[in-house]
């Protein structure tokens, strides 16, 4: 095969996207090969890319906002149109022979750019992507199909890619590997004192908020170990107005500990933003603290070390649960999910610190045990996408035509099948739940549905998780799952929620909006409440409130909890008060609901009277709910003197606008079908 | 026909003058809502009973109003036999080179098509809401918008209507043009508007709105087609005026000639209607489904912007647009934006049913209020 003279690379956002798109470059290139990279200024390629030595050119793009018509989107439609322009015309500049992208936003104008100038017939590059997880990114869904080849990472993304889709594994930077410990302990800037367990804390090349916050709580409890450990702590790059990852945690470090206590701490603790010897840490590391993305897993996995894996949740087809919890039933890793917990009133994601440093301590101080896990971390990652590419794009050359896997698949081997068996998105698993509640009715338990008791703490973190969502439309499924998986524990969660009383943006207000927890939000946290059938002060509390609440829904919703958990409710007395207030609510709908329930929470002496005078009330469903509660009074006992309620009721207004029909003729059917049923068992 | 033939006989034989009459306007339109009344009522229960044997009928919907969970099995496409009528009344009844009547036609034929396709594609998915794609529907229903509108505009519509032959009768030429991008408001005498930069995307608009404010209207027995009968019944009224050189003149209407021949054609539509109405009341034989729906809508939306009175629709056919209106308001601003019901239930029909009024009882009364929006309607032909 001829090799390539011009090779461009392309694929950016984040280094997760950079690193392969150099390995594959690296793996075709031959001796006179040159290299461009095209990419998005400001995003990891600008950093990492010069230092490899590689001639970087920038276009504009801009993350996919989803479909539906915004401002963003228009900003995405324009900016992709220029970066497309901008693209071609370096295609035509450079001309390339082989066009490498590896997804991410940072690529799109250049596939798109190849895409359209190859239907022109004005360049003749190859073009080849690489898909890094195992649910193929909307980039790589739309250029895959017009590139000579697609390297897939898992076996299960060939279903997206029938045609030229390879699997291939993650193709790692070679020079990761095989590094030997002493030179590199003389190759670092810094020094790690002899004899040291070394754990190694990065969130990829951007950083992750969750596990640098969580790796300064965890210091004070490795306070102990301060002469066998030392923790490398790489911050990330990302730089915003909402966060600074390195600027974030230096404070947070000055936040949380005296200058004595950072004294002490300096002694087995580093921190920088960015590593660009990663491997000379690798070699000195005995245990690392990461996400789980698909290139830093395989890189752990691939050099034989352990993890601990704190995956974000609710990411697109959940891909950084799947590694990690592939790589941790492999026996690699060990997973921490993130929790969302109320501090200072705030909901907010994190890994406990102490929870972090127990995990640590334990899997460092058993040293045999740590070893073996280093073992089964190898065991993860096997073969060599860098050489299985390099031989797929030899044949594509001499053979013309699709091919399937020309080898068994590389990568994750013991994860193939339990990597297909994806766990249900949330909104699946709350339409599934949804479906079996209404089905099974008050016979309806969560653990019946879900029997393993693993999964269903998982989708209560999962749920939780979206609580913190920008979208409302999310935190709404959150709540709904919550109530339907019954995790009491999360109550704190709901109830914080539902006092947040920031109001909605004027606009919303303007056209009858009122808080920025949606009145769709509230109203099913209140029927959560319902579901956790807890009646704690703090709930009756916040039933109370809700009586107040300005949306209809919620005020009915309240009363309706009320009455569902009035036994368990420590005062009915503020209750009763409350319901009878509502009954003169201008909503129908809240007046009714106050009224059915007053028949379940009331008594003789407040809500018996309250009901007969809605006697005459204009609205005949109104009369029907007073008629409703008065009936739960009767049940319960709670209606005084029979002789003297019928007399009142004598007086009671029975006139309606409203009947429900009754066709004959479908009734006539439905006896008939029972008797025929009937004598069906008989004659059995 | 039978006007050809009238004016045929007439012609030829000074005798029978009594077939003169078959030259008026008003004997005609009556002419054509007797034989569509009588031609509905013979034709429904046997188009019914066909329905059933075949076993088209409607599938269950889920409308979380009680009422409607007992209607399962009703035959659906009640629609079909109304356009199959009407049109058989016009070709009786109506001068057929009249360019006005067969631009309406079309629109009958067109949108009736759509509905009928919708129709048949939800009884075999077995399912009250998958027929067509919303996406196809507003497509198509664009597209005869989009015909519509080229109508107008088009350089050759006064080519297209030259002066006939005196055997055909007289012509209708669709708009003149010193109307024809002109837009008029009630109560106001003249033109507000005269570009067709600010005309024709009102015009476009306006059609695709009104099939769709109709079909939301067919939810409840008899809801659809008494409001439906109203609003084409005083668009005939209008035709009649604007196609009359003196009344015209004397209610500052602009003269449009031809258009009178319109209300031949909405009086055969009232009669289909009110055959229809025969068994469509409470409790319903036969609905009209999304054929009946999107062909009233078309023409209501054809004749309108024929006669210029696609503003009058407001308050003609407000409560389509209260209906239409309450729909999108409560599902687009409330529960996907704002995050919560701004009414009890949408459409404003549900909404009365959800505070306890019987089906019969809200029927009624949107009739009686469509009955006063027609009256004011007509009050604005003299309040200008």
């Amino acid at each position: 095969m001829s090799e390539p003279k011009r090779i461009l690379l392309t694929g950016g956002g984040t280094a997760g996207h950079v690193n392969p798109a150099l390995a594959i470059g690296k793996a075709l290139a031959g001796k006179d090969t040159r290299f461009f990279f095209v990419g998005v200024r400001g995003r990891a390629e600008a950093e990492i890319v010069p230092r490899e030595g590689i001639p970087i050119r920038f276009v504009r793009a801009s993350a996919y906002p989803g479909s539906r018509p915004s401002l963003e989107l228009l900003r995405f439609v324009a900016n992709l149109s220029v970066g497309m322009l901008q693209a071609c015309l370096i295609l035509l500049t450079i001309r390339p022979d082989v066009i490498v992208g590896t997804g991410g936003f940072a690529s799109a104008p250049v596939m798109f750019a190849a895409a359209l100038l190859r239907r022109l017939h004005l360049t003749r590059a190859r073009m080849f992507v690489h898909e890094q997880n195992a649910a193929p990114g909307k980039l790589n869904q739309l250029v895959g199909r017009l590139a000579d080849r697609v390297f897939l990472t898992f076996p299960e993304t060939l279903r997206s890619f029938p045609g030229n889709g390879v699997v291939t594994g993650y193709p790692l930077r070679r020079r990761i590997a095989g590094v030997d410990r002493d030179h590199a302990r003389t190759q670092l800037d810094f020094t790690i004192p002899q004899g040291r367990q070394v754990v190694f804390v990065f969130g990829g090349s951007q950083g992750a908020r969750t596990i640098n916050r969580a790796i300064v709580d965890a210091l004070r409890h490795l306070l102990p170990l301060r002469d066998r450990v030392f923790i490398v702590h790489g911050t990330g790059l990302f730089r915003s107005a909402d966060y600074h990852a390195a600027g974030d945690t230096e404070a947070r470090l000055e936040a949380c500990y005296t200058g004595e206590e950072r004294s002490e701490i300096a002694a087995f603790y580093l921190s920088r933003p960015f590593f660009y010897q990663i491997e000379n840490v690798y070699a000195l590391t005995d245990l690392v603290v990461a996400r789980g993305g698909a290139g830093s897993l395989y890189e752990i996995a691939s050099l034989g070390l352990p993890a601990v894996v704190i995956p974000k949740a609710n990411l697109p087809g959940d891909h950084q649960v799947m590694n990690a919890r592939a790589m941790a039933r492999c026996g690699g890793a060990v997973v921490i999910y993130e929790e969302a917990t109320l501090v200072d009133g705030q909901i907010v994601e994190q890994v406990d610190g102490r929870r972090l440093a127990d995990t640590i301590v334990r899997l460092l101080t058993d040293r045999d045990h740590l070893a073996e896990m280093g073992r089964c971390s190898h065991a993860f990652s096997q073969g060599d996408a860098v050489a299985i590419i390099e031989r797929c794009v030899n044949t594509t050359e001499s053979e013309a035509g699709a091919g399937t896997s020309p080898t068994p698949a590389p990568g994750f081997p013991a994860v193939g099948a339990s990597v297909s068996a994806a766990l249900p998105s949330n909104q699946a698993l709350l339409h599934h739940l949804e479906r079996e509640a209404a089905h099974r009715g008050p016979g309806y338990r969560p653990a019946d549905i879900v029997p393993s008791q693993d999964d269903r703490a998982y989708y209560v973190s999962r749920a939780a998780s979206l609580l913190v969502s920008a979208d409302w439309e999310r935190r709404n499924v959150g709540v709904k799952l919550i109530g339907l998986l019954e995790a009491r524990d999360k109550t704190p969660l709901l109830l914080a929620l539902l006092a947040d009383k920031r109001p909605a943006p004027f606009v919303k207000r303007m056209f009858g909006g009122d808080y920025v927890q949606v009145g769709f939000i509230r109203r099913n946290i209140i029927t959560a409440f319902g579901r956790l059938g807890v009646g704690s002060p703090e709930i009756a509390k916040a039933l109370l409130s809700a009586f107040d609440d300005p949306y209809f829904e919620v005020r009915a919703e309240a009363a309706r909890t009320a009455a569902l958990l009035a036994d368990r409710l420590p005062d009915r007395s503020d209750m009763v008060a409350g319901l009878r207030r509502l009954l003169s609510d201008r909503w129908l709908e809240v007046a009714g609901a106050a009224a059915q329930a007053l028949g379940k929470v009331g008594y003789a002496h407040d809500a018996l009277p309250a009901l007969l005078s809605l006697q005459d009330a204009r609205l005949w469903r109104l009369r029907a709910a007073a008629l409703e509660g008065l009936l739960s009074l009767v049940d319960r006992g709670e209606a005084g003197d029979p002789t003297s309620l019928l007399a009142t009721l004598n007086h009671f207004v029975l006139t309606s606008t409203d009947f429900k029909p009754e066709f004959q003729i479908k009734r006539l059917y439905g006896r008939l079908l029972t008797a025929i049923a009937a004598r069906e068992g008989d004659d059995r | 026909m039978i006007h050809l033939l009238g004016a045929l006989i007439h012609s030829r034989a000074g005798a029978l003058a009594l077939l003169r009459l078959s030259e008026y306007l008003t004997v005609r339109a009556i002419g054509a809502a007797l034989t569509a009344i009588v031609l509905t009522l013979f034709i429904t229960p046997r188009f019914i009973w066909y329905l059933h044997r075949r076993g088209l009928v409607d599938q269950l919907r889920e409308t979380g109003v009680p009422s409607a969970f007992d209607k399962a099995g009703t035959p659906v496409m009640g629609g079909g036999v109304m356009i199959g009528c009407i049109v058989i009344a016009t070709l009786l009844w109506c001068n057929l080179a009249n360019r006005y009547v067969l631009t309406v036609l079309v629109a009958l034929l067109w949108f009736g098509a759509i509905g009928l396709v919708d129709d048949v594609a939800k009884w075999r998915a077995r399912s009250g809401n998958r027929g067509m794609t919303e996406a196809m529907k507003l497509l198509l229903q664009g597209t005869f918008a989009a015909g519509l509108v080229l109508l107008l505009i088009s350089p050759w519509t006064p080519l297209l209507s030259g002066p006939g032959t005196p055997l055909l009768g007289s012509p209708g030429t669709p708009m003149p043009a010193a109307h024809r991008m002109a837009l008029y408001v009630p109560f106001v005498k003249f033109a507000i508007a005269q570009s067709a930069v600010v005309y024709l995307p009102i015009v476009f608009i306006f059609v695709m709105l009104v099939g769709n404010a109709v079909n939301i209207t067919d939810g409840l027995d008899g809801l659809a087609i008494v409001p439906a009968v109203f609003v084409i019944g005083v668009l005939g009224f209008f035709a009649y005026i604007m196609g009359n050189a003196i009344y015209a003149k004397y209610l500052f209407y602009p003269l449009l000639p031809g258009a009178g021949e319109l209300i031949v054609f909405c009086a055969a539509f009232a009669g289909a209607g009110i055959g229809f109405l025969w068994f469509n009341a409470y409790p319903a034989q036969i609905f009209m489904g999304d054929a009946g729906s999107l062909a009233i809508g078309g023409c209501i939306a054809t004749i309108s912007v024929l006669l210029k009175q696609e503003a009058l629709f407001l308050i003609l056919g407000g409560l389509f647009v209260v209906e239409a209106a309450s729909s999108q308001i409560q599902d687009k601003i409330g529960i996907k934006w704002l995050g919560r019901r701004l009414f009890y239930r949408a459409p404003f029909h549900h909404q009365m049913q959800h505070t306890g009024l019987a089906e019969t009882k809200v029927v009624i009364r949107l009739w009686i209020i469509s009955g006063i929006l027609a009256l004011a309607a007509l009050a604005t032909v003299k309040l200008r």
